[in-house]
């Protein structure tokens, strides 16, 4: 058996090509567990009551994926038993109902694990440094995530 | 001399993406955001809502004093919104 698939890896990607589920989930199996957490986000068609034509992602990139090592070592503190972590995001052009962002933690034990991925990649949000324009029919608009902990909250 | 990143919104202001500066190796980041609106005066009116990211650690705009060496990456964060 190969000794290094036992050595925890964190798979983390942003990328302007489609993502693959399949592909990220592949990257973090490994023998000795039994269970796969997968966060799957997607592009919504619609925000306030306007039509989203489709998102357009951009990355400080070096700095998020310093950012998202950061937040898969605190993963791995606090739940020592997930093995692999990948985490792929989508950079460009988003049509909608395409894959935006993936995480998946694989870990030998089932209970809660389906949970750390969703917690994993809503610590994600406020952290990354990525940004995205929701492209309305006419216009555009720069989102901002609520958790941003910098902007001014009582605008 | 230091590396400035313009991203998302800042860049529309600024017009650019990346620029080279020279500016006191000691400054505040107060300081620093007034050099950079004084070459880019649009970027103005995104004062609260950015931070720096100063050699990819993140620096509020205020007194904290920067040390700054020549290449250091400095960049205008806007509010994020990935994920």
């Amino acid at each position: 058996m190969d000794e290094s698939e036992d050595v925890p890896k964190d798979f983390i990607k942003l990328k302007s090509e489609k993502l693959s589920i399949d592909e990220v989930s592949e990257l973090v199996i490994s023998p000795c567990c039994g269970a796969v957490s997968l966060f799957i986000g997607t592009t919504r068609n619609n925000f306030e009551g306007k039509k989203v034509i489709h998102l357009e992602y951009e990355a400080y990139m070096s700095m998020a994926e310093t950012e998202i090592k950061k937040i898969c070592r605190d993963v791995r503190q606090k739940w020592p038993s997930v093995k692999h972590i990948a985490v792929h995001h989508r950079l460009g052009n988003c049509l909608f109902k395409n894959v935006c962002i993936g995480s998946v933690c694989w870990s030998p034990h089932l209970a809660c694990r389906i949970l750390d991925a969703g917690v994993m990649t809503l610590t994600i949000f406020p952290i990354l440094c990525l940004y995205l324009q929701e492209i309305y029919e006419g216009e555009y608009s720069w989102k901002e995530n609520k958790e941003c902990f910098w902007t001014n909250s009582e605008k | 001399q230091v590396s400035v990143l313009y991203f998302a919104r800042s860049a529309e202001l600024a017009g650019l993406r990346c620029e080279t500066l020279s500016v006191p190796r000691q400054i505040t980041s107060l300081q620093l955001w007034e050099e950079i609106v004084k070459i880019h005066p649009r970027l103005a009116v995104i004062r609260d809502q950015v931070v720096f990211a100063v050699q990819q650690e993140y620096v509020l705009l205020g007194d904290q004093l920067l040390v700054l060496q020549p290449g250091d990456e400095v960049a205008i964060i806007p509010p994020i919104s990935g994920g």
